[in-house]
């Protein structure tokens, strides 16, 4: 248990430092913004009670609020995410169910499962951010092709992610 | 009791949901108060002051290209020195020594933090009230406008990005005066629209626009850009996009420019809305 603990604090420090140091940094256009702090919330065990899990994406999104001082903005996305992930991951579950004592990643489930678990939360939550940032319909379909690209871009860092960083 | 335990079990998590959410869009809602917060203003310096270290050591690569702006501008400063000191000739009768009195007041600062690919943003510069910084006070670079003050700390200071869907300017085409407002839609980073100028003014691409002064925050005459492209769009207004003299993406110097008439210009211009 304190095992589990430790190791996800060091993905949560690990990830936001990716996010805050490196990728917030990244001024490439006004379209491209990957977030992969979310991959945080993506990789919680299957048996996490879904109090905790918004809970614990409502620390993560503060802390990107607060670090980047955008009031609120992530962190009601990612409470949405985290809000929502139980139904994604029932609507993505294999045949025969998940087994308790994995984590959802490409090891378990495979690199299909994974890729179509992250897109549908990641767009959801990209698609709930930028339309939260700009606030108005008056840019409806720029704003569209932003969550696009966006979703895109931290699609591939989080598999780049995945697949370096985080065998363990 | 039991069916309240039940329906808590049943939707325990949509409440918390919603009530998470509430507070989310609070903070959204009360922003300016949100700054004050103590500990986002003690993350905020952590920040900002490590933010200053990292710039630091990767100023050193662009030391001679900041060099080679700094000789060009201190050579256009020279040659224009007149122009932040506002004639004042109707006081010719008093025997004091100034034709001229300072409006302007320049106080350079370094870029800490800065960003383009918000909807909203924001640039850090590492002064504040101990400086003489205030609210309200305009931020250009040495290629034109930068900001606008919006947030001043003891040695920080935020501002408001000319890239920001809030930012509002009066502005104007500097070969024949006409005026309009200044805004930016959150698009293109090289790309400003300039409203409001009447379809009958002759407009070419090419042409420098420009500050007026009306709103006392800019000194007038301070380069924005250059006409990217126009539209007749129909209406009895022209649609324009401006080209910005400042690349956001590489700031590294900017001026915080204090006016010092400014409250005066607003004491009196508030005097004359409050009898209309």
């Amino acid at each position: 248990m304190l095992n589990t603990i430790l190791k996800y604090t060091g993905l949560f420090i690990l990830l936001l430092a990716i996010q805050l140091l490196l990728l917030n940094n990244i001024q490439f256009s006004g379209f491209v913004n990957p977030y992969i702090y979310i991959l945080f919330i993506l990789l919680l065990p299957f048996e996490t009670p879904s109090w905790l899990l918004l809970i614990l994406s409502f620390a993560t999104g503060m802390v990107m609020d607060i670090s980047s001082v955008t009031h609120g903005i992530h962190t009601s996305a990612t409470v949405f995410a985290g809000f929502l992930r139980p139904y994604v991951l029932n609507f993505v579950a294999p045949h025969e169910g998940y087994e308790l004592g994995d984590l959802p990643g490409i090891k378990a489930y495979g690199f299909r499962w994974f890729i179509t678990y992250v897109i549908i939360i990641v767009a959801l939550h990209h698609f709930f951010l930028f339309y939260i940032e700009v606030f108005k319909f008056e840019y409806f379909f720029r704003t569209l092709l932003r969550v696009l690209l966006s979703t895109g871009f931290t699609l591939m860092f989080i598999v780049i992610v995945q697949s370096v960083i985080i065998r363990r | 009791m039991r069916s309240l335990l039940n329906f808590l079990k049943k939707f325990g998590n949509v409440l918390l949901f919603i009530l998470l959410e509430l507070i989310a869009f609070y903070l959204l809602a009360a922003r300016p108060n949100y700054h004050n917060i103590k500990l986002t203003k003690a993350i905020n310096a952590t920040k900002a002051a490590m933010r200053k270290k990292i710039n630091n050591a990767v100023d050193y690569f662009s030391l001679s290209d900041i060099n080679k702006q700094l000789v060009r501008e201190n050579e256009e400063l020279k040659n224009t020195l007149q122009r932040i000191y506002k004639s004042e000739e109707l006081t010719t009768f008093n025997v004091t020594d100034s034709i001229y009195r300072q409006q302007y007041v320049y106080i350079s600062a370094a870029v800490v933090n800065n960003s383009v690919n918000k909807q909203k943003n924001y640039i850090t510069l590492d002064r504040g009230r101990l400086s003489g910084v205030k609210e309200d006070m305009a931020v250009i670079c040495p290629e034109g406008i930068v900001g606008i003050i919006v947030e001043v700390g003891r040695n920080y200071s935020i501002a408001m990005s000319v890239l920001n869907l809030e930012f509002r300017l009066s502005a104007r085409l500097s070969k024949n005066g006409y005026f309009g407002s200044l805004t930016w839609d959150g698009g293109n980073v090289n790309s400003l629209i300039l409203k409001e100028i009447p379809n009958h003014v002759n407009v070419s691409v090419g042409d420098t626009v420009e500050t007026t002064g009306y709103s006392a925050v800019f000194p007038e005459g301070i380069m924005i850009g250059t006409i990217s492209d126009f539209d007749e769009r129909g209406g009895d207004f022209l649609d324009i996009k401006i080209q910005p003299s400042t690349d956001f993406r590489k700031l590294s110097n900017a001026y915080i420019i204090a006016n010092l008439k400014k409250d005066e210009q607003l004491k009196i211009e508030s005097g004359i809305q409050g009898t209309r």
